[in-house]
């Protein structure tokens, strides 16, 4: 007994000592030591507003609206709660049967106040919910409740063109900070009853809200409850972008390659969703989450269900081939020129090789040298401000190109690796692969540096192994080409014309798995 | 996991730093051969090897030194030459890019079977390069000369043997493994083309002869050189060289020269297509020659009416015959002269008729001298060009 007292006791003087105290608190009958307590809990942060009214017929009613300048809507604030309390409700006929009977708070909820969101509170803790999320509060004296009024509208940016995946044709809207927009957009293009949004903050501090959204009917109920147990663990501060959550659910953190879809348009996530994924919409970022992911999902743009199917099959197959070339060109170079010269062509391998006479560096040392400058620049020219791009881009193209070879430093064929490798990579239409590229091209030089085209070999065998081994929400990373689904090749290296296909992906889609039963086009017959 | 990340870090550094990357060369550190010359010499064989200048081949500013460099080594045993190279040349030399290897006539007639052996034990070399004979010179001086043009005479060397055996038909390109398999098979024996300097060859070292528009010395490709064995035993003239490409079925393009009237009209042969029978009466075998020639009419010199299909026809006939006259050239050459199965003919019984091969194969030398040959040659002439009268004839009327 004792014990448990003390305990009680060490529980008791924690709940005082910790500054979130009076967050527990009910709200109490005293407006003026409510007032108080809102103050001190912000810290009288300059951005808090209270404005204080006396209202009623009688002016004796003392009412405090509250809210975050800048977070609430100004002008909503002053026409549908000041207005109605300091002017309209003198000329209420307050003689009416109804009315006479209410209570004062009754009055304001039911009578006065115009806002189409309207709660009530009892505590401080959703008090501050509410307040912070841009909500107007009031609170009025001798009443122990108050209202919350959605007012709720900071600057947003406009739904403009994504930046991070351009099409030539398709959708120009792309997704923007704000979760309501985002999940309004999906709505848009969806519009099914099915299309289920299930929204939980996340982050102690941040409360971000995150969303999951799917069809109901469609989306394997398994991975929609990893999905939600996943995030349901998910104890941390703060999230500020979608990569957090990310990084959370992931499959696998130890490997380069991601195996969570990201994109900023709202087509590419719709079509995901129709094909039974679960799309994670985080407040505050323009990069929604598309789980479970395939391995082919990053060489597919949504343009090439825009554009003819066999040009669609011809641009596939292109972005695969630059897969290769943007992950090998540099060790293929250095193991041929060191390992396998019998390989070139006798006039290619004079050329190299006069090419080479006046550099100082093996090929791994000219190759590391210069596709690190690569990298230096790409890193530079994504994080310089825009004032010095000119000079940033001059000072490239004077290391990268013919001053290097002029200075007998490099050789021209490594320039000419160089570019092809950086253009094939920008070639890939999510930026998540490119990265992955980025980072395995570097082991793959030194495998070809020690062992030649063996150790290429022995690289790739080990990528594809491990890209085997890989899952994403249950899902075989590498399927349906491992394990090998015949049905889905239909769109996966290459894509058929869309009457084709007609099935939703065998390992997203349990349920409900015809999507499409078009006929096949046929002209009329006369 | 931790235990298990170090484990594996541990030995992918002794992967990498343990492998002493044993057979990686920089391309600045090996120089590449791009010709072998291969000379009988006191002390076993003299040996000579064409090294390119990188430098001087693909560079903008032209310098006054030649593209290639020969070294010259001699050794008891072609490899101890080969490795005896080390001793002047800078850098290790890479013989995966030689394209043409150059026996001295003097060394061919001597046998060339051990040389080859190194030629193709050694993993370095591939086997695609040509063979040829330094025709009454030695490999050595040949290789020593400039040529215009590609300053790499080997390539030049290379080129011209294409060339020629596409649009010329007198020589034969043959490689190591063609060679090989000739000299290792019964009823068969091999020959190489011959490569011969004119002109005065000291002045082709000097690389001022390359300023003048003619130069004083030249490489050629000549003929066919016939071996006996493993021994070069002689040399077929032109129309022989002729005539056993078209037994071998070798002649892509050629030109045909025809009598007409008073000058010769020129066909040109489009496609050959030689298939030869085998048949043995009473022993004796017999060759069946059977020749699809298809050409067009190139050059007409003489007063004639080519749009008449008689002429045509006429021509086809005297095409057909010339064509039989180098085969036949080319067949009592060979048996006669050198006695020397080179058109393969025991081969063809060997597969056609094995069982009497058997019987034949111990006395072939003899019985190669007897056998006949049946000639079917079918030439047809297609096309007579973008005109059809000669201006010739018409200022004849």
């Amino acid at each position: 007994m004792k014990r448990i007292r003390r305990l009680k006791e060490t529980k008791k003087r924690n709940e005082k000592d910790s500054s979130t105290e009076s967050t527990f608190k009910d709200i109490s009958l005293d407006l003026q030591k409510n007032i108080e307590n809102i103050k001190k809990m912000l810290g009288e942060s300059s951005d808090l507003t209270i404005r204080e009214i006396r209202s009623g017929t009688d002016e004796t009613m003392l009412i405090a609206v509250i809210f975050i300048d800048g977070l609430a809507d100004k002008v909503m604030v002053q026409e549908s709660v000041i207005d109605p309390l300091m002017l309209d409700i003198r000329k209420t006929d307050i003689s009416m049967n109804v009315i006479q009977n209410a209570s004062f708070y009754e009055i304001l909820k039911h009578f006065s106040l115009a806002a189409c969101e309207l709660k009530e509170i009892h505590r401080f803790q959703p008090l501050y919910e509410h307040l912070l999320s841009g909500d107007t509060i009031i609170l009025i004296q001798d009443e122990s409740k108050g209202f919350a009024i959605g007012s709720r509208n900071w600057k947003d940016r406009d739904v403009n063109e994504p930046t991070s995946q351009t099409v030539i044709r398709g959708p120009k809207d792309g997704f923007t900070e704000t979760i309501r927009t985002n999940t309004a957009l999906l709505r848009r293009k969806i519009k099914d009853p099915s299309l289920w949004i299930e929204t939980n903050p996340i982050g102690h501090k941040t409360k971000t809200d995150v969303a999951l959204v799917y069809l109901k009917g469609v989306v394997d109920e398994n991975i929609l409850q990893e999905v939600r147990e996943r995030l349901k663990k998910i104890d941390t501060d703060s999230i500020l972008e979608s990569a957090y959550i990310e990084e959370y659910i992931q499959d696998n953190t130890y490997t380069p390659f991601p195996t969570i879809f990201n994109s900023e348009r709202p087509d590419t996530i719709a079509a995901g969703i129709l094909e039974g994924r679960v799309a994670i919409i985080v407040d505050g970022t323009p990069f929604v989450l598309l789980v479970p992911t395939l391995f082919v999902q990053f060489f597919q743009s949504s343009e090439d269900y825009y554009q003819r199917f066999d040009i669609s099959v011809m641009v596939r197959l292109l972005r695969y081939i630059s897969f290769f070339l943007a992950l090998l060109t540099p060790s293929a170079y250095i193991a041929v020129t060191t390992f396998h010269q019998e390989m070139l062509p006798t006039s290619l391998l004079v050329s190299l090789a006069a090419q080479r006479e006046g550099t100082p560096f093996p090929a791994l040392i000219e190759a590391l040298l210069m596709e690190l400058t690569f990298e230096v620049l790409r890193e530079a020219g994504i994080r310089m401000p825009r004032a010095v791009g000119s000079a940033i881009s001059i000072v490239g193209a004077l290391v990268l190109g013919q001053a290097a070879v002029e200075a007998g430093i490099v050789s021209s064929a490594m320039v000419i690796v160089v570019s092809i490798t950086a253009i094939s990579s920008f070639v890939m239409p999510s930026f998540n692969l490119a990265i992955s590229l980025r980072v395995l091209r570097f082991p793959f030089m030194l495998l070809a540096a020690t062992f030649g085209l063996f150790g290429i070999i022995t690289g790739i065998i080990a990528m594809v192994l491990h890209l085997c081994s890989l899952r994403s929400f249950g899902v075989p990373y590498m399927s349906p080409m491992a394990p090998i689904i015949p049905k889905d090749q239909k769109d996966s290296i290459l894509r058929a014309p869309l009457w084709k296909i007609r099935t939703r992906p065998s390992f997203i889609s349990k349920n409900d798995k015809t999507r499409n039963a078009t006929p096949p086009p046929k002209p009329e017959s006369n | 996991m931790i235990a298990y990340v170090y484990r594996l870090a541990t030995l992918l550094t002794c992967l990498f730093l343990l492998t002493s990357c044993w057979s990686s060369k920089e391309l600045n550190e090996i120089a590449i051969a791009t010709a072998i010359g291969i000379d009988k010499s006191d002390e076993g064989y003299l040996l000579t090897v064409q090294i390119i200048n990188p430098g001087e081949i693909a560079s903008d500013s032209p310098t006054n030194r030649t593209a290639t460099t020969t070294y010259r080594s001699s050794g008891e045993t072609l490899f101890e030459a080969f490795r005896r190279l080390t001793v002047q040349a800078p850098r290790k030399v890479y013989f995966s890019h030689v394209q043409i290897v150059v026996f001295g006539e003097e060394a061919a007639k001597s046998g060339i079977v051990q040389p080859l052996d190194f030629l193709s034990r050694d993993h370095e070399m591939r086997t695609d390069f040509l063979l040829v004979i330094a025709k009454d010179t030695l490999a050595d001086q040949l290789l020593n000369i400039l040529t215009p043009m590609d300053k790499i005479s080997s390539n030049k060397i290379v080129s011209s043997f294409y060339m020629s055996e596409q649009n010329w038909a007198p020589t034969h390109t043959v490689k190591l493994d063609e060679l090989m398999y000739k000299l290792s098979t019964d009823g068969n024996e091999a020959v190489l083309t011959g490569i011969f300097i004119k002109g005065n060859p000291e002045l082709g070292k000097d690389s001022r002869s390359l300023e003048k528009t003619e130069p004083p010395t030249t490489v050629q490709i000549n003929h066919i050189g016939v071996f006996k064995n493993d021994k070069l035993v002689g040399w077929f003239n032109e129309d022989e060289s002729k005539g056993f490409n078209y037994f071998t079925d070798n002649v892509t393009s050629t030109i045909v020269n025809v009598p007409c009237s008073n000058s010769s009209t020129g066909i040109e042969v489009i496609r050959t297509i030689t298939s030869l029978k085998a048949s043995l009466e009473n022993n004796t075998p017999h060759i069946d020659a059977n020749v699809r020639v298809d050409g067009n009419v190139g050059d007409v010199e003489c007063d004639i009416d080519i749009t008449n299909p008689q002429t045509i026809r006429k021509f086809e006939a005297m095409v057909e015959k010339d064509i039989q006259s180098k085969m036949e050239s080319a067949v009592s050459a060979s048996q006669d002269k050198f006695n020397s199965d080179i058109l393969g003919f025991g081969a063809l019984i060997h597969r056609e008729h094995p069982d009497q091969w058997r019987m034949l194969k111990n006395h072939w030398n003899e019985e190669f001298k007897n056998v006949e040959v049946d000639y079917t040659i079918h030439a047809t002439i297609q096309r007579t060009g973008n005109i059809t009268d000669s201006v010739q004839r018409k200022d004849g009327e």
